[in-house]
C-alpha cells in the first residue's frame, strides 16, 4: 500500500513540478555566493526572488538559466538535469530570459530582437517562414508595440524596451520565463504593466524583484534570499512580515492587509535604527496567520 | 522596409556594380571606350574567333583590368564583412582588422619575408603574410583568454597591443635594411591590386564566398550576439565557440587579402557603418548589401588609384585611408550638429 501511496504522489509530483533545485551552491574567486539552496517551482505558479542588494539573486538565476554551472547540488527541469540531459539549445527552446542587457549603436530594431525569438526553434539555413512572420506580429501586438515595429530598439523608453524583450520571449514560446529585475529602472505605471504582462502569459515565470509590494501583489510564491542562503519560502502571507523585513533588509516596516487584494502591504518607517524597532515592530505584528 | 523593396534595393546595387565594374575595365591609363568594353565582352561570348583577335586591347581588358577589377570587388566584399563579424561579435563598432593586430601580424610576416629571406618569388610573400595573420590571431586568443565575462574587453586591449607590438618589430627589421627593401615592403603596406592575375583570383573567390555562406548561415547567431554574451547564451549560443569561430573565419579573410593586396585600412571599418545607417545588419538582405558596397566602392578606389596621377598608380590604402578620414570626420561633424 505505501508503495503504491508514494509511487503516486511521485507521479503527482512530476505533473506539478517544473523545476527542482536541489542543494545548489556557488562560489566566485573563494567567495560563497550561493549556499546550499533548494526549491521547487510548480507548473504554472509566479515566483518572486526576493532579497538585498548582494543576497544571490542574479547568481540564483543564472544557474537557473544554465548561464552558471553550480559547484554543486543540480538544477532540473521537467525531471531532467540541465547540466547533464540537456544542451543550451535545447534549454533555450524551453526556456526564455529577460535580463537587462540591451545593444546599442547597432541600429537593430523592435522586430529585429523579437525575430531572434526564433533562434533556437530555427536551423541554420531554414528562412523565416510566413506563420513565423505571424507569430512575430502577434508577440509585437501583444505587448503593444504595433506602430514601434520598426523603430530603433535605442530610441525606445525603459518600458517599451522592457516589452519588447518579453514580446522576443513570447516568440521563444518557452514553458518558463525568467526575468532578472524586470521592474528596475521603470516607473510605476511600466513596472505594473511589465508585471502583468509576464502574468497574462499563463507560463511558469520566476523573477528577481526589488519592489517588496509588487512581488507580494503579484506572486503566488515567494523565495527571499540573504548572503547566498535561502532564508524565507513560502506565499507573499508567509513570507512578508516585519520580522524578515528586519532582519533580512535591516527596515523597519508595519506589514498589513491591502485593501484591494487582500496581500500583505508594507508601510515603511523612515528614520528608525532597526534594532531600536524591535518593539515597535512586535506591535506591528503581521495581521496574516501562518499555517 | 519591407521584402519588395529589399529586392529592389539589391537589384539596383547589383546594377550599379556591374556598370562599376564595366567602368573600371574602361577607365585607366589607357583610354578604351565603353562601347570597346562591352563589345570586347561580348566577343568574348561569340565563337568567331578573328572577330575577337581584332580587338587590340584585348589583352589589356581581359589580362590586366579584369583580374584587377575582381580582385577589387572581392577585396572590398571580404573587407567589409570581415570588419562586419568583428564588430558584432565584440559588439564594438570601432572594431576592424587593424584594431585587432591581424593586418599588422601579416605585414611583419611579409616583411620577414623579402628582408630576412629575401624572397622575390611572389608565392612566398603571400604565404608568409598569410602566416603572420594567423600567428597574429593564435595570440590575440591566447592572450584574450576563456574567461566570458572579461573576453571582448580583453581581446580589444590585446589586439591594440598586438598591433603596436608587430609595428615595432616591423619598423626595426626595416631599419636595418637596405632602402630598396625598404620601398619593396613600403609598396605592400600601403596596398595594390597590381598582383592580380586570374591564377589566383580562385583563391580569395572561394575563401570570401564560404565566409559570406557561413555569415548568412549564422545571421541569426550573429544578431543575437549584440543582445551581450549573458542573453546569447539564453538563446542557445555557445558565446566561446561562436566568437572563436568568427574571428578565425574573419582573419582567414584578412589574411588572405593582406597576402594579395597588402594593407587597405578603413575599409573594413567605414562601410558596415555607413550600411547599418540605413539597414539592420543581422539579416540576408543586410549582410549581402554589407559585401557588395564593399566591393563596389573598391572597384571604384582602384579606378581612381590609376587614374589620379598620370602615367603612375597611386597606393589603395593611401586612397582608402583619406576617404576613410573625411568619412569619420564628417561623421564627427553631422552627429555633432545634430546634438
Amino acid at each position: 500500500m505505501n508503495r503504491s501511496n508514494d509511487q503516486s504522489s511521485s507521479i503527482s509530483t512530476a505533473i506539478t513540478e517544473l523545476l527542482s533545485v536541489e542543494h545548489v551552491s556557488w562560489h566566485a574567486d573563494n567567495q560563497l555566493i550561493l549556499d546550499d539552496i533548494s526549491f521547487i517551482i510548480n507548473k504554472g505558479s509566479f515566483t518572486g526572488i526576493l532579497g538585498p542588494n548582494g543576497a544571490g539573486k542574479s547568481s540564483l538565476l543564472r544557474c537557473l538559466y544554465r548561464y552558471i554551472r553550480p559547484n554543486s547540488g543540480s538544477v532540473k527541469f521537467n525531471q531532467q538535469d540541465i547540466w547533464q540531459q540537456y544542451d543550451a539549445y535545447q534549454y533555450a527552446q524551453d526556456i526564455a530570459v529577460v535580463l537587462q542587457e540591451t545593444p546599442t549603436y547597432f541600429n537593430l530594431t523592435v522586430y529585429d530582437i523579437v525575430a531572434l525569438g526564433l533562434l533556437p526553434h530555427k536551423g541554420l539555413f531554414t528562412r523565416e517562414q510566413s506563420s513565423d512572420r505571424q507569430k512575430i506580429g502577434c508577440a509585437i501586438k501583444q505587448v503593444g508595440l504595433v506602430e514601434k515595429t520598426l523603430q530603433n530598439f535605442e530610441h525606445l523608453s525603459g518600458g517599451e524596451k522592457q516589452r519588447t524583450l518579453i514580446a522576443r520571449a513570447i516568440v521563444q514560446s518557452p514553458r518558463l520565463l525568467i526575468m532578472d529585475e524586470p521592474t528596475s529602472h521603470l516607473d510605476v505605471r511600466y513596472q505594473i504593466q511589465v508585471i502583468e504582462l509576464a502574468k497574462s502569459l499563463g507560463i511558469t515565470v520566476i523573477a528577481s524583484f526589488h519592489d517588496l509590494n509588487l512581488a507580494s501583489a503579484m506572486c503566488d510564491q515567494l523565495i527571499v534570499l540573504d548572503k547566498g542562503k535561502l532564508v524565507e519560502q513560502g506565499t507573499p502571507q508567509e513570507v512578508i512580515t516585519s520580522e524578515m523585513l528586519s532582519n533580512v533588509f535591516g527596515v523597519c516596516a508595519e506589514v498589513s492587509v491591502h485593501s484591494q487584494h487582500n496581500v500583505p502591504h508594507i508601510s515603511y518607517f523612515y528614520g528608525y535604527d532597526t534594532h531600536d524597532k524591535t518593539v515597535n515592530q512586535s506591535e506591528h505584528k503581521s495581521e496574516f496567520t501562518h499555517e | 522596409m519591407n521584402r519588395m523593396n529589399h529586392s529592389a534595393i539589391l537589384f539596383l546595387t547589383v546594377s550599379f556594380g556591374i556598370l562599376s565594374f564595366i567602368a573600371s575595365l574602361s577607365l585607366g591609363a589607357a583610354d578604351i571606350s565603353f562601347n570597346d568594353v562591352t563589345s570586347s565582352l561580348l566577343a568574348s561570348f561569340s565563337t568567331e574567333k578573328d572577330v575577337r583577335d581584332v580587338i587590340f586591347f584585348e589583352r589589356i581588358i581581359w589580362e590586366l583590368r579584369m583580374p584587377r577589377a575582381i580582385l577589387a570587388f572581392l577585396a572590398g566584399c571580404g573587407l567589409a564583412v570581415s570588419g562586419l563579424i568583428l564588430q558584432t561579435v565584440t559588439r564594438n563598432p570601432l572594431a576592424d582588422p587593424y584594431l585587432f593586430g591581424i593586418s599588422s601580424g601579416a605585414s611583419l610576416g611579409v616583411v620577414i619575408s623579402i628582408v630576412l629571406l629575401g624572397s622575390t618569388i611572389s608565392l612566398v610573400t603571400p604565404i608568409a603574410a598569410f602566416a603572420g595573420s594567423l600567428v597574429a590571431m593564435l595570440m590575440l586568443l591566447m592572450i584574450s583568454g576563456r574567461k566570458q565575462s572579461q573576453q571582448v574587453e580583453s581581446m580589444l586591449l590585446a589586439g591594440v597591443a598586438l598591433s603596436f607590438l608587430f609595428s615595432s618589430f616591423t619598423s626595426l627589421l626595416l631599419y636595418h635594411t637596405d632602402p630598396q627593401a625598404v620601398t619593396a615592403v613600403l609598396f605592400w603596406t600601403m596596398g595594390s591590386f597590381s598582383r592580380a592575375q586570374w591564377g589566383v583570383l580562385w583563391f580569395p573567390a572561394l575563401v570570401i564566398t564560404s565566409c559570406v555562406v557561413m555569415m548568412l548561415a549564422y545571421r541569426r547567431q550573429l544578431n543575437a550576439m549584440l543582445l551581450g554574451d549573458e542573453s546569447a547564451t539564453t538563446l542557445g549560443i555557445n558565446v566561446n565557440r561562436f566568437r572563436l569561430v568568427m574571428l578565425v573565419l574573419s582573419s582567414l579573410i584578412t589574411a588572405t587579402l593582406v597576402s594579395l593586396c597588402g594593407g587597405i585600412g578603413f575599409v573594413g571599418l567605414m562601410i558596415p557603418h555607413i550600411v547599418r545607417y540605413f539597414v539592420s545588419q543581422g539579416t540576408v538582405f543586410g549582410i549581402l548589401l554589407t559585401a557588395l558596397v564593399g566591393g563596389i566602392f573598391m572597384i571604384w578606389v582602384d579606378v581612381l588609384s590609376r587614374i589620379v596621377l598620370e602615367n603612375q598608380e597611386l597606393p589603395v590604402g593611401v586612397i582608402t585611408s583619406a576617404v576613410g578620414s573625411l568619412f569619420f570626420l564628417s561623421l564627427l561633424y553631422f552627429r555633432k550638429n545634430k546634438a
